[in-house]
This record gives structure tokens, C-alpha cells and sequence, in this order.
């Protein structure tokens, strides 16, 4: 295929991605708001934000990997997304898939994390670190449980391709990993609220501690530019989660049909808990969606 | 050629005359009792080479005109020669050391030193039980008069107790001379034979092998001697522990024909026991001379167990074991105690004092190692064929006795000669005297232990200088080290890359690898080391030494030879070690691991059948089926040397209090040798697979190695021990990936090795440019350093996505290969370790980038420059390495796939670069192209369209309406996981360290509770001795 012509796919496919994860932030807010007992923002106050940043007439950096901290987030929410072939069949939603398999999305999404904390670390404010900090150890604990669901899949699947998963998946709803392999899939969705750092995990931004952690020094573009990657990487996670463990999806409806009940698990069950402590939050993962994860590779293996 | 018997008429008339002759002057009462001693040595010395060289015939000396048995008779042969030219050359030697002494004395200590070397001529030399007697006597009446020379209650105690020992000996040797007498009529050793006793008969043979035993000093009937050793001037002391004990040694080696194999296995068994508990009890030593008493005591106790236990072996084996013991002890002994002598401080922690005398220095050094049996010198071969025999002869417990026994003298004698370098106590008297008289017999016996080791390598074993390369190196880097540090790394640098060039035509591709990484991952390290200033004695000497035996070990043809060139790492990767400032700890503990896992590779070795071809080992060991115990022993003898969890407890330690230009080949390349070891065993596993699947466990212990490791690394201060637990948890990975045994394993295995070379190499590198300009490795300490020194940023930005795998660079390649590897295997459970070790690893590597270069900068680092241009080189040369190895990764996955699959069909597709298993695929170019799309779209887009920027330093923040008062309060980067801690509880805990150091505490009490028995008095002595010879008596149930 012509290079130029995949490249113009790959901007379709971001741009419908990007505007979708944003208005689903919007949506979540107000959501949030409701439980909240508030009228909460309009649905596209998201849209605002990010334009009301770009327009800053200044901007303040506090050095290059500063200034590079925002584009290695966004460079790391546009890779996973790339990575991930979004709708089933579609070839202009395919984006880049040839170049890996499920263990690249997965360790692709280190890449913005990673770059983001160098940058909010020459920021030099104590709180960015602390968010660093704890945001890395929650990592390490939910990656746990996702891991062993990955496994999980992989052997039944025989394989770590995205697209030959999906397609194991297709012709009835039971055919879903979510029915052929429930444990796996409730391993992961638990250590998806992990990844969406909703409550209870919001240890990372936690507001009343640190006021927003990692981000806290960034304003202006470099705000907007995260802001911009907020919805694009909540969109490429949870096509990813829709692929693995919800049958993906053929056609666009769908996607956002699937994409918007899984995220809700993550909102339901954030409108409803409290935060932990970052002890808690990691012993919590280590504990029973661990074993979980362990009870779904010994099943499928085994048995 | 002068028969012997002169010599026996020389002393004995010079013992009558010195007193007449002293009264022309003691310069000429000197010159005759030189010149007699001298003329003792060229007479021994022409028979010894007649008799080994000329094949002259054994001498049998006929006294007084008849034959025996009517006449007593004495024996001149290659054994007799043998022995007697080493003690008459120590009796020399010892002579000339105690040369102011002898000035000063009365007349009567030279007469006595004389009959008593008589005294060892003629009990080494006859063949008659009642003269072996009357000589035994008079060994001990002079040596008791010699003891007492030294005028200090101490020596007059310690001689006492000596001759009532002695008394003891010889009457249960004299009842014994008697009871054989009566049972066979005759006492020339000629005509008697075992079978002429009776059971009854065999109380006899009981007697005087006992008597000669005690004189040997047993455990624990031993307590006079130790005394002995610790009261009585070191001139003295050597001739006691080395000329007296060697007659006697031969003495008992004389007798051993009339003992029944009962008896003697049991003699072997108190030998090795004796050996055992002296080493334990030496533990708790602190005093210089007693220590090398509980040496000494024990190295006997060795030989006479290595002389009962290869009794029927070849010949030539013999010579080389007992005598190869014999000589080690016998010259690195004496050497010790002369040194000891010099230096006069009791107290090891006092011996620092050497630190200031190099020459000194390094005779005490060649003298412990040989001492220690660790190569080339004589102990080392020795102990080698010893351990094949006792293995062959099944006999399990000797050989753990013996090996641990060695642990701990190394344990102690090393404890000593780290202390003498680096302790920090202050001696009060800094300043020792240095006599010629003194120098001159130790310098004579370190060279000649080094001429045995010549002898014995190229004569024995037929190496050549390839095998001799890293000792070769040491010697003509010594000569060099007047040059300058520079020069020196220039040369080295040109000898290394010399060297890789004149391998370079491997037999195979797995040698090139290994080469690649060795050879040229060294060299570029090198070029760390050229910022060293001054002269930097000595270390690259020890630098060549180690590149030469990792090397080495690649071409090694035999087990011996890779044995030989493992020690060599060992040795030359310790004294490096030891080179950093506060290492005296460290490089102990890496010697007693490394040591213990080389006497696991020795056994390990010695189960594992013969070779059959002359092709390097890691390709002829294909053919080899090593039995199961064999596998097991080599396995963890390689896994300590690689770290692996449980024996890893060296690896930070040695890391961090190395020179940080030393680190790097600690790191990155030392430890691929264990690396290297284990893939060479386990491709003779695949081989010839034997029921028990060793490698499922080898695979567990390298999983957990890499979550440990991963964790430790994560709350450590300190930036080398971060790295170095970084090290641990990544040579994990590598572990686990071999023990898989499949190709795709093998193939990360590989993979993981190289880019791990690589990465740890300069980000070792970089915490010593970083280390050069901040003069700290603690973390928090730093911070915001990212100003200052960029180019250190960038390169340890590159390396941390590098080992974090994070794509697009090459760590990436490695996950995907290793996850690949072990779900296609179906370790899942392992996998899914692996993946939380990975995830893991970004805690340490985020905390080493931010806390370094993040945050605040300090006040007093303002000044801060970037590192010196030398620590930059190399970084950015291996850097650029692992961007064409991520950009290409067909550049390095291709030969490793082919060099894997000499071992397994292949199981990837590779198609241009698109790398694909038969669970997924990859394809690095591509990836590397997508993520620069990615990240120059934003890029160019904040660029373009950011609003006016204005600049501000790290300082310039606000938070809870409050400026920051210093930097110090504002970098967050003091036990930055906390959290974490917390969260992991009771698991946190650092239990393998505190069984290690329980184990210590609990071997140096156990030293405490048997020293006990040596209570310093004589009368308890003698209980001792008494309750050994009947228990001894009642075992054998005479």
C-alpha cells in the first residue's frame, strides 16, 4: 500500500479516536458531576480546555526534557493507538498493527509514561516525583494481574497477534473471551481501574494530596498537549481491552457502543469507592486479581 | 658426589668445635655454620639431581662396616633428596634470616640449631627404628632448647609444654620400637612387613604410628604446638613448623608400609579432620603468628590425608600431590612466618603497615595465594588431582571437608592480606625495619615458588604461553609501571584489541559471540580507564589479567584449562576489586563466594567424563554426558558467579566499592562468564538429557533472581548498587532464558547478554563521570544535574529505554524474544513473573535518571562541568551500538539464530525485518519509523504553535502558596519508594543477607566454642593427648 495513503488513514483513525476519547472525558465529568450533586460542564468543555491552552500568550519551561515530557506522552498515546488495529476488517482503522503484536501496545504504553515523568521531573516541583512515584508502583501492581491475563490469552489463543484474537472471537457473543475465559477477563478489568487511575487508584493526581502530581508544573500547550493525549490513550486502551477480552469490533457503532460500557466500569466503580493509600492500592493488586490472574493461566492451561 | 654421611660427621664435629671455634671471633663461629649449612644444600642438592635427572640409583648408606640388619642403615633416594633439599634450604634460609641473632646469642644457639638440623638429616634418612628414635629425641631436646632461646615467659611455657608432648611421642614410640622387636626380631624397616604381625602384633605398629601422628600435631591434641607457633621468634617458628614437621612427616610416610589399610584410612580421616578444625578455629584468629600455626597445622593434617587417600594412584600423580602440598606449605609457610617476623605487629588489623612497603607487599601476596592453592602455584594442581581422586574413590566427606576446610583458610588468610591493604586502624608504629638478612630468604622462597609453578605448567601439564597469558601480562605490565597511567591504557588497549586479532578465527560462531563480548566489550571499556592520572600501579596489569582469562576460558580445550583460567578471573577480578577505597569488605566477600563456587566447578569437573576431542570445550562438551551431580555442582558454581538469587549477596558490595572505571567490566563482562559457564553446560544437558530436568529449577531460581534483583535495585541510595542490583535481575532474565533449552530461550539468552554488555557498560560508565565530578554515588545527593552535564543525560536517557524495553530500542527486542520463549515453552507462571520484574525495573530506572539529573540542583553543584571526555567515548560508541541494533535488529538476530540453531531447529521466520515466532511477530525498523512519526508530529507542533515561552530554572515553582526555602528540602529522591516498602511488608524483609550472615556468625562462634578446648595449660595438653591416642586406639580396635 501506498505509504502516503496509510499515513492519511492513520490521521483518520487518530482524529476519530481523539475526538471520541475526549467527548467520552466530557461525558464521564459530568457523570461525576451528578454523583456529585452538581450540573457539572458541558460535554464539550474537554474541547475548550485544550483550545484555552493552546492560546496561552505565554508559556513558562523549565528545560528541554520539560519541553519534551508533553511530546513523549503524546507520541506514546499515538503509538499505542497505532499499534493497535482499532476495528475488525477495516482497513483504514488497521493503523500500524504489522509492525508488532500485543507485547508492543503493551510495552509501548510505558513509552509515554516514561518520557512524561522525565519531563515533569525537570519540572522540579516535589509533587511531580511523588506522583512519579507512586503512579510507577501502582504500575507495577496492576501490570501484574494484566500480565497474567495476557498470558491467559495467549494460550488459549496460541497466539499474541491482535487481529487473529479478535477474529477467534467473531461469529457469537459466547465466543467472547469474556465467556471463555471469565477470569482472565475479570483479572484485567480489575487492573484496567488501575490503568484509568479512577478511584480508588487515583493516587497519581490525587488532588487533595498532590494537588494533580505529575502535571502539576505544566501549563499552556504543554497542558493542552496532555490534555489531548488524555482522550486519545483512554480511546487506545479501551479498544485494546475491547479487543482482547469483548469480541473487538466491526464497525465503528460498535466500538463506541462496547468501548463506552467498559469504560463505565471503571467510572461506576470510581463514583462509588474512596482512594486508597498507595500501600493499599498496591497490595490490593498483588493480592486477589493476582491470584485471579494465576487461576485463569492454571484453567486454561491445565484443564 | 659426597656421600651423605658427611654431612652427618660435619655437624656433628662442627656441633663439638664451634665452641672452640667462637673463641677466634663469632664472625668465624658464623662462617663455619654457614658455610656447613651451605655445603648441606649443594651436597642434598647434587643428589637430588643425580637421582631425579641422571636416574642415579637409590644410595644405601651401610655404617660402620656391615650390612644391615646388623649395622644401621640409611637411605638416600629421589623421595629422601627430595625432601631433605627443601629442608635443608629452609634450615639455610632460616639460618641467614636469623642471622642477628645468631650474632648476638651464646655460642650454644648455633651448636643447637646445628644438631638439630643433623637431627632432621639423619630421622629422614635411616632406616632403623631405635635411630629414628634416638634422632626424634634429639630433634626435640634442641628444638626445646632452641624454643627457649627466645627469653620470654611465653617461649619458656610454650617449650615446656613442647617437650612433654614430645616426652609422650617418644615413649609410646619407644614401647612401640620394643613390642616390634618382640613380635619380629628385627627393627630395620627393611625386613619388617606387615605380615609379619600377629593381630596382636599389630599393637606395635599401634604405637609408633601414633607417637609419629601426635608429633604431627592432630586435631585437638594439638594445643602445645599452637603455642609453640605463637611464643617463639619467627626464624625459629619456620624451622619448627616447617624443617621438623616435614622429617616427621616422613617419618610417618617410612612407618606406613607396616600399617594395615585400616589403620591408615583412619589416619587419613583424622588428617582431613585435623585439617577441618584447624581452618574452623583459625576463623577466630587475630593474632598474625598463631594464625599461620592453625595454617600450618592444618596443611599437615592435609597432607598426610592427600599421602594415605592417593596412596595407590600413579606415581607421578603422587609427586605432584604430596609433593606439590608438601612444597606449597613448606615454602609459603616459612615465607609467612619470616614475613611475619619483619613486620612484628601481632594484631592483623596492625598489618597495615605493609600498605607503605610494596616489595614487602607483594611477597606476602604471591605467598598467601600460593598458600591458599589458588593458581599457578603448587597447592593449586595439587588440590585439583587431589579432589579427581577423592571423587573417583567416591570418598564424599573428605572432599567436603577438605573444600570447606580450604574456604576458611582462605577466608582467614584473605581476611589478613584485605586488612594489611585497606584497614584503616591506625598501627602506632608506622615504621618497620628492613634487613637484608631478612628480605633475602623470603624473596629466595617466593621465587621459588614461582619456579615450581613454571615447572609444574610447563612441564607437567605441557601449556604454553597462551594458557601463562594473563600471569605474563601482570609481569610486563609490573616492569612497565613506570610509565605513565596513559600510556599504560593505550597499550593495553592495543594489547587487547592484539589479542581479539589473534583469536579471531574462532572454530565457531558461539566463540565469536562470547569473543565479541569479552574481548571487544572490553576494550571499549578501556577507554574509561584512560582518564586515570598518575601512574595507576599496578592496575593494568591485573586490567590485562582478567580480559587475557575471560579470553581464555573461550578457547580452553580442557577442564583444567578452563578451570585454570577461571581462577585466574578470580584472582585478577578480586585485587581489582580491592583497588577501590573502602573495598576491604567487598572483595572478601567476593573471593570467599567465588572461591566456594570454584570449588563446586572443581567437583563438578571431576564427576564429568574425559573429552575425547581437542575442539574448544563449550563445542566438545556436545558429546559429554555429565552426570547429574556434575550439572548440579557446575550450575551453582557459575550461578554465583553470575549473582543468582541466594548467592548474590557479593554482587552489590563488589560493585559499588569498586573503582568505578572498574565497575563496568564487573558488570557488564564478569559476569557473562557465569553466563558463558551455564550455556556450556547446558548444552551438554540438551545433549544427553538425564532424568532428574535440572534446568525447570535453574529457570525458577532465574526468574526470582530478576523480581528480587528488580525490587533490592528499587530502594537502594546508592547508584552503583542500584546498577549492580540492576545487574543481578537482568543476569536473571538471562538465566532463566538458557534454562529454557529451547532456541528461542537460547536466542534471548544471547540477545539479552549482548544489548545488557552494552547498556550496563556505559551506564556504569556514566555514574563514573558523574561519580569524577560529584565525588558521591548516594542519589539524594544530586539532582538537577541535567543542565550541566547534558551529554550524560542523553547517553543514560538512551540506556534506561534501553534496559527498560521500551521500544523502539533494542531492550525491546529482548522482552519480546523472552516472552515469546517462555509462553511457547509453557512456563506461564514464570512469564508472568518476568513481566512484573520488568515492570518493576522502571522504579529503579526512573530513580536513578531523576534523582540524578531531575529535580533541584544543588547549591554545591553549581559549578558542576559535564564528565571528561574519556567516560564520554565510550558511552556514546556503545550507544550508537544499540540504536543500530534497535534500527536493525536483523543485524544481531540473524547470527545469534544461526548460532542457536547448532542447538535447536529455529524457531523464528525472519523476513526483511519482520521477526516472527510462532505466537507473534515484530518488526524493529518499522517501529523505530512510527515512533519518530509520532514523536515529531507533536513535536513540530508544539514548537510551531506554543504561545511566547519564557525560560525558568528548576527552582522556580510555588506549592502550598510557598516558595521553597533549598534545594536540599525540595528534591524528593530520599527513599523515594517508601510506599512500596510498606505495601511489600514482612516480604521486604532481607532474609538471604541475614542467613549469610547468621551462617558466618554461627561458624566464627562454633571457631569460639572448639578454641576452647586450647586452654594453655600444659597439664590439659597432656589429657588431650592421652584421650586422643585411646580414642584413637579404640576406633581402629586394635
Amino acid at each position: 500500500m501506498n505509504i502516503w495513503i496509510k499515513i492519511l488513514y492513520a490521521v483518520i483513525s487518530v482524529s476519530v479516536a481523539t475526538i471520541y476519547g475526549l467527548t467520552l472525558a466530557g461525558i464521564v465529568r459530568k457523570i461525576y458531576a451528578r454523583v456529585h450533586g452538581r450540573y457539572g460542564p458541558p460535554v464539550w468543555q474537554p474541547f475548550l480546555d485544550i483550545i484555552k491552552n493552546h492560546g496561552k500568550r505565554v508559556s513558562i519551561s523549565h528545560g528541554i526534557m520539560y519541553f519534551l515530557g508533553p511530546v513523549f506522552r503524546l507520541a506514546g498515546g499515538l503509538g499505542t493507538y497505532l499499534f493497535i488495529p482499532v476495528i475488525f476488517g477495516s482497513v483504514v482503522f488497521s493503523n500500524f498493527s504489522v509492525a508488532g503484536d500485543l507485547l508492543l501496545v503493551m510495552y509501548f504504553i510505558f513509552f509515554g509514561q516514561l518520557g512524561m515523568a522525565l519531563g515533569a521531573g525537570e519540572g522540579g516541583h516535589p509533587y511531580s516525583p511523588i506522583g512519579i512515584a507512586r503512579g510507577l508502583s501502582q504500575m507495577t501492581a496492576f501490570e501484574v494481574p494484566f500480565s497474567l491475563a495476557v498470558i491467559a490469552i495467549a494460550i488459549q489463543y496460541n497466539t499474541l497477534d491482535i487481529t487473529t484474537i479478535v477474529a477467534a472471537q467473531q461469529g457469537s457473543i459466547l465466543n467472547w473471551t469474556l465467556f471463555t475465559n471469565p477470569l482472565a477477563v475479570i483479572a484485567a478489568m480489575i487492573s484496567l481501574l488501575g490503568m484509568n487511575m479512577h478511584s480508588p487508584f487515583s493516587i497519581v493526581l490525587a488532588p487533595q494530596e498532590i494537588p494533580i502530581g505529575p502535571p502539576i508544573e505544566m501549563n499552556s500547550s504543554f497542558l493542552a498537549t496532555l490534555q489531548t493525549n488524555r482522550g486519545l490513550f483512554t480511546a487506545a486502551k479501551l479498544v485494546l481491552f475491547m479487543n482482547l477480552f469483548f469480541g473487538g469490533a466491526t464497525n465503528l457503532p460498535i466500538m463506541i457502543v462496547k468501548t463506552f460500557l467498559i469504560y463505565m466500569f471503571s467510572v461506576f466503580v470510581g463514583a462509588s469507592f474512596p482512594r486508597f493509600r498507595p500501600e493499599q492500592s498496591m497490595r490490593f493488586f498483588l493480592k486477589w486479581p493476582t491470584l485471579i490472574g494465576i487461576a485463569s493461566i492454571i484453567l486454561v492451561a491445565y484443564f | 658426589m659426597v656421600n651423605p654421611i658427611y654431612i652427618l660427621i660435619l655437624f656433628l664435629a662442627a656441633g663439638f668445635l664451634l665452641t672452640l671455634i667462637d673463641k677466634g671471633g663469632r664472625k668465624l663461629s658464623l662462617t663455619v655454620f654457614y658455610g656447613i649449612l651451605s655445603f648441606n644444600v649443594f651436597v642434598i642438592g647434587e643428589w637430588f639431581y643425580q637421582l631425579t635427572f641422571l636416574d642415579a640409583s637409590t644410595l644405601i648408606i651401610n655404617t660402620a662396616g656391615f650390612s644391615a640388619p646388623l649395622s644401621i642403615n640409611l637411605q638416600l633416594g629421589i623421595q629422601e633428596s627430595f625432601v631433605l633439599l627443601f629442608a635443608n634450604l629452609t634450615a639455610l634460609l632460616s639460618g641467614i634470616y636469623l642471622f642477628k641473632k645468631f650474632k648476638e646469642t651464646h655460642i650454644s644457639g648455633l651448636i643447637l640449631y646445628l644438631i638439630m638440623i643433623m637431627g632432621v638429616n639423619s630421622l629422614v634418612m635411616t632406616r632403623d627404628l631405635f635411630n629414628m628414635f634416638v634422632f626424634l629425641e634429639i630433634v626435640s631436646i634442641s628444638t626445646f632448647a632452641l624454643i627457649t632461646l627466645t627469653e620470654t615467659r611465653k617461649s619458656l611455657s610454650a617449650g615446656f609444654k613442647y617437650m612433654i608432648a614430645g616426652g609422650i611421642a617418644s615413649t609410646f614410640f619407644l614401647l612401640g620400637v620394643t613390642f616390634v622387636y618382640y613380635f619380629t626380631g628385627n627393627l630395620n624397616l627393611e625386613f619388617i612387613h606387615l605380615s609379619n604381625f600377629t593381630n596382636l602384633g599389630l599393637i606395635s605398629v599401634f604405637l609408633l604410628a601414633i607417637a609419629v601422628f601426635i608429633e604431627l600435631k592432630p586435631f585437638p591434641a594439638n594445643g602445645w604446638a599452637l603455642d609453640v607457633y605463637e611464643a617463639v621468634d619467627s626464624g625459629i617458628v619456620s624451622v619448627i613448623a616447617v624443617v621438623n614437621s616435614a622429617a616427621i612427616f616422613f617419618v610417618f610416610y617410612k612407618i606406613m608400609p607396616l600399617l594395615p589399610q585400616n589403620f591408615l584410612n583412619i589416619f587419613g580421616i583424622a588428617g582431613v579432620v585435623t585439617f577441618f578444625f584447624s581452618n574452623l578455629m583459625g576463623l577466630k584468629q587475630k593474632n598474625a603468628k598463631r594464625l599461620l600455626g592453625y595454617s600450618s597445622i592444618g596443611q599437615i593434617g592435609l597432607l598426610v590425608a592427600s599421602l594415605i587417600f592417593t596412596m595407590h594412584s600413579p606415581n607421578s600423580l603422587i609427586y605432584l600431590i604430596v609433593g606439590g602440598f608438601f612444597v606449597n606449605h613448606l615454602i609459603a609457610k616459612a615465607g609467612l612466618f619470616w614475613i611475619a617476623g619483619i613486620v612484628k605487629k601481632e594484631n592483623l588489623k596492625d598489618w597495615n603497615v605493609l600498605k607503605n612497603n610494596k616489595p614487602l607487599l607483594v611477597l606476602f601476596g604471591v605467598l598467601l595465594f600460593a598458600l591458599s592453592g589458588f593458581p599457578p602455584f603448587a597447592g593449586f594442581w595439587a588440590k585439583w588431582e587431589f579432589i579427581k581422586i577423592l571423587v573417583h574413590g567416591k570418598m564424599f566427606f573428605v572432599i567436603g571437608a577438605v573444600l570447606l576446610g580450604s574456604l576458611f583458610e582462605v577466608i582467614f588468610l584473605f581476611r589478613w592480606f584485605t586488612l594489611s591493604i585497606k584497614s584503616d586502624e591506625k598501627a602506632e608504629n608506622k615504621e618497620f625495619s628492613l634487613e637484608f638478612s631478612k628480605i633475602f630468604p623470603t624473596t629466595i622462597f617466593a621465587g621459588i615458588t614461582i619456579l615450581i609453578s613454571v615447572i609444574i605448567m610447563k612441564f607437567f601439564y605441557g601449556f604454553n604461553w597462551l594458557h601463562a597469558l594473563p600471569i605474563l601480562a601482570v609481569l610486563v605490565l609490573h616492569v612497565l609501571d613506570f610509565l605513565p597511567s596513559k600510556i599504560k591504557g593505550f597499550l593495553s588497549l592495543a594489547a587487547v584489541l592484539a589479542y581479539g586479532y589473534f583469536l579471531y578465527p574462532f572454530e565457531s560462531n558461539i566463540q565469536l559471540f562470547f569473543g565479541v563480548i569479552f574481548i571487544l566489550g572490553s576494550a571499549i571499556n578501556i577507554i574509561s580507564t584512560l582518564n586515570r592520572e598518575g601512574k595507576s600501579e599496578g592496575f593494568y596489569g591485573l586490567l590485562l589479567m582478567m580480559i587475557f582469562s575471560f579470553g581464555n576460558l573461550i578457547i580452553a580445550t580442557t577442564y583444567l584449562e578452563f578451570f585454570l583460567s577461571w581462577e585466574f578471573m578470580t584472582i585478577s577480578s578480586f585485587l581489582l576489586i580491592l583497588r577501590g577505597k573502602k573495598a576491604q569488605k567487598a572483595s572478601l566477600m567476593y573471593l570467599i563466594f567465588s572461591t566456594a563456587g570454584a570449588y563446586l566447578l572443581m567437583v563438578g569437573f571431576s564427576f564429568a567424563p574425559d573429552l575425547i576431542s581437542n575442539s574448544a570445550l563449550i563445542l566438545s562438551i556436545t558429546n559429554v554426558h555429565l552426570p547429574i551431580i556434575s550439572i548440579i555442582m557446575l550450575a551453582i558454581g557459575f550461578m554465583i558467579k553470575s549473582g543468582s538469587l541466594g548467592v548474590h549477596i557479593w554482587l552489590p558490595e563488589a560493585h559499588a566499592e569498586a573503582e568505578s572505571d572498574v565497575s563496568p567490566f564487573i558488570s557488564a563482562i564478569l559476569l557473562k562468564a557465569g553466563v558463558f559457564g551455564l550455556l556450556m553446560i547446558a548444552i551438554s544437558y540438551i545433549k544427553n538429557t538425564p532424568s532428574l530436568d535440572i534446568f525447570y529449577w535453574i529457570g525458577w531460581i532465574g526468574v526470582l533472581t530478576a523480581i528480587v534483583g528488580a525490587f533490592l535495585a528499587s530502594f537502594q541510595e546508592d547508584a552503583k548498587r542500584l546498577l549492580a542490583y540492576s545487574s543481578m535481575s537482568q543476569v536473571g532474565y538471562i538465566i532463566a532464558s538458557i534454562a529454557i533449552l529451547s532456541h528461542l530461550g537460547w536466542l534471548s539468552a544471547m540477545y539479552l547478554s549482548f544489548n545488557h554488555m552494552m547498556f550496563k557498560s556505559a551506564l556504569f560508565i556514566a555514574i563514573a563521570g558523574i561519580y569524577y565530578r560529584t565525588h558521591t554515588r548516594t542519589m539524594y545527593e544530586m539532582g538537577g544535574l541535567i543542565k550541566k552535564m547534558p551529554l550524560s543525560f542523553i547517553s543514560v536517557l538512551i540506556l534506561i529505554i534501553a534496559v527498560s524495553g521500551v521500544p523502539p530500542l533494542s531492550g525491546f527486542g529482548s522482552k519480546w524474544l523472552v516472552y515469546s520463549a517462555f509462553i511457547t515453552k509453557g512456563w506461564y507462571l514464570q512469564a508472568g513473573v518476568l513481566f512484573f520484574a520488568s515492570a518493576v525495573s522502571f522504579l529503579y530506572l526512573y530513580r536513578l535518571i531523576h534523582t540524578i539529573f531531575l529535580g533541584q540542583l544543588k547549591y554545591e553543584h553549581q559549578e558542576v562541568k559535564e564528565a571528561p571526555l574519556w567516560f564520554i567515548i565510550p558511552q556514546y560508541i556503545f550507544i550508537i551500538g544499540i540504536m543500530a541494533f534497535s534500527m536493525f535488529p536483523n543485524l544481531i538476530i540473524q547470527p545469534l539464530n544461526s548460532i542457536a540453531m547448532r542447538y535447536f531447529d529455529s524457531s523464528i521466520i525472519i523476513d526483511g525485518y519482520t521477526i516472527s515466532s510462532s505466537l507473534g511477530y515484530w518488526n524493529g525498523n518499522m517501529i523505530m519509523m512510527v515512533t519518530m512519526g509520532v514523536f515529531i508530529v507533536p513535536l513540530i507542533f508544539l514548537i510551531l504553535f506554543n504561545g511566547k515561552m519564557q525560560k525558568v530554572k528548576q527552582f522556580n515553582i510555588v506549592y502550598a502558596a510557598e516558595r521553597p526555602e533549598s534545594p536540599q528540602t525540595t528534591h524528593v529522591a530520599h527513599n523515594m519508594y517508601a510506599h512500596y516498602r510498606k505495601a511489600l511488608g514482612g516480604w521486604g524483609k532481607p532474609r538471604i543477607w541475614n542467613f549469610w550472615h547468621e551462617s558466618s556468625e554461627w561458624s566464627h562462634s562454633l571457631a569460639g566454642f572448639f578454641r576452647q578446648l586450647y586452654t594453655g595449660n600444659g597439664q590439659t595438653y597432656i589429657l588431650h593427648i592421652i584421650i586422643y591416642i585411646v580414642v584413637i586406639y579404640f576406633i581402629l580396635g586394635v
